[in-house]
């Protein structure tokens, strides 16, 4: 499981750095997933777009913290 | 380059045949048309001719319109005042209403949000003849026209302020449009009341007017033939403007990439609404903007309260890097492959420096 902590960033930077996240951890892999903290209003909204966009399962699991599974 | 048609933002010039009216109407319509004196009758008489002819385009009856000074009073007048005093009685709305419905419906005391489909497409509930259904006939972003609202057992409010020309449903009680959708003159609205009878007038009244005064007679006058030139422009520009639209798709999904285009194919073809992932649209306008080409955007960044367009949002479409594109009359295929050859070095541009 690794943490992504995006806190008091705007959009597009949470989906940015998560990307970059996925693209530069070669092992990310299931049972892997990204546990990603971020208090943006659009973080969630893009999430789900950006879910379906890419094929990657994400999960709200309160206010501010969002799971991202491997594929 | 974009300034031959004022840009691709939703703003667009005042009709030239409407410019030259405008001035001459501000010389001739000075007087007070209630009143009995000869230059308030022949203004009096020249409004009804602009009311006949807005009629005729809108294909809704003379009788049943009223100019508005200010756009936002009709949505309180067209929906606030068709709610049925019956207490159970429910305001339905879809989530990707304007924000001045949005803005009713919270204060309202039964509300029912409807959701949308990846297209902006809703299941029209059938409701009880005491509820109300507030819709747009064309979404003022994405260009999604509504789907068919016959099931509806009430009473309907049509929101068509974005798109003058959209078909209405076969029955409704009270119809919202704005002169600028046909580039006639900013600071002028057109409300309908088809169902006198069950409306109340909302606003503090003394009398038995259905809107307040307070509009400006040359805007409507200069509206009048604004609409004219507008649908004969539009008549032998609709099959181009769906050709322009399918060059924009297929050069921002293959040569770009990574985007996701809320428009759906079957709405109003002059509207695209489209998000680059990975791409700061606040970044990507002000770029363009210096390369000449002015967009709108609904993304957070580039909203006075940074809030993310509550439209893309409701609909499941990604609401960062979004640019919304209107094909404005005069535009030719060439303008807008300049503009899209332009957006594609500004969002690789953007994309590889992240």
């Amino acid at each position: 499981m690794i943490d992504l902590n995006c806190m008091g960033e705007r959009c597009p930077l949470p989906i940015i750095h998560l990307a970059q996240l996925i693209r530069d951890t070669p092992n990310f892999a299931k049972p892997c997933t990204i546990t990603l903290l971020s208090d943006d209003t659009a973080t969630w909204p893009d999430l789900q777009a950006w879910s379906r966009m890419t094929g990657y399962e994400v999960h709200k699991i309160d206010e501010l913290t969002f799971e991202i599974l491997a594929k | 380059m974009g300034s031959v048609t004022g840009g691709f933002t939703s703003e667009s010039p005042l009709h030239p045949a409407a410019r030259e009216i405008l001035i001459e109407a501000i010389d001739r319509g000075w007087a007070d048309p209630s009143k009995i004196h000869q230059p308030s009758r022949e203004l009096a008489l020249l409004l009804e001719e602009s009311k006949t002819l807005i009629a005729g385009h809108l294909k809704v009856e003379a009788g049943s319109l009223h100019f508005l000074g200010e756009r936002n009073l009709g949505y309180l007048l067209g929906i606030s005042g068709l709610r049925s005093p019956a207490t159970e009685s429910t305001l339905f709305y879809p989530t990707t209403s304007r924000s001045e419905v949005i803005a009713i419906a919270e204060a309202d005391r039964l509300a029912s949000a409807i959701s949308v489909d990846l297209d902006g497409s809703f299941i029209c509930p059938v409701g009880g003849e005491d509820d109300l259904l507030a819709a747009a006939a064309t979404n003022v972003e994405t260009g999604a026209y509504s789907p068919d609202l016959s099931n509806f057992q009430g009473r309907i409010f049509i929101d068509a302020t974005a798109d003058p020309l959209a078909s209405l449903p076969a029955r409704f009680s009270s119809a919202l449009w704005e002169s600028s959708s046909w580039s006639g003159p900013q600071g002028l609205s057109i409300f309908s009341l088809q169902e006198r009878q069950s409306w109340r007038n909302p606003l503090p009244h003394l009398d038995h007017e259905i809107v307040p005064g307070g509009f400006n007679p040359a805007l409507a006058i200069a509206s009048a033939v604004a609409f004219d030139a507008y649908v004969k422009d539009w008549n032998s520009r609709a099959s181009s403007t769906l050709i322009l639209n399918e060059c924009l798709r297929s050069f921002i999904s293959d040569e770009i990439g990574d985007v996701d285009i809320a428009s759906p194919k079957t709405g109003a073809p002059h509207f695209l609404s489209f998000s680059f992932l990975y791409v700061d649209a606040q970044q990507l306008v002000d770029r363009m903007s210096r390369l000449g080409f002015d967009l709108d955007s609904g993304s957070a960044c580039t909203s006075a309260n940074l809030e993310p367009s509550h439209v893309l949002a409701a609909m499941g479409r990604l609401t960062h890097g979004n640019v919304r594109v209107r094909l404005h009359s005069g535009l030719t295929k060439n303008d807008l492959l300049e503009m899209l050859t332009a957006l594609k070095i500004v969002v690789e541009d953007l994309r590889s420096n992240r």
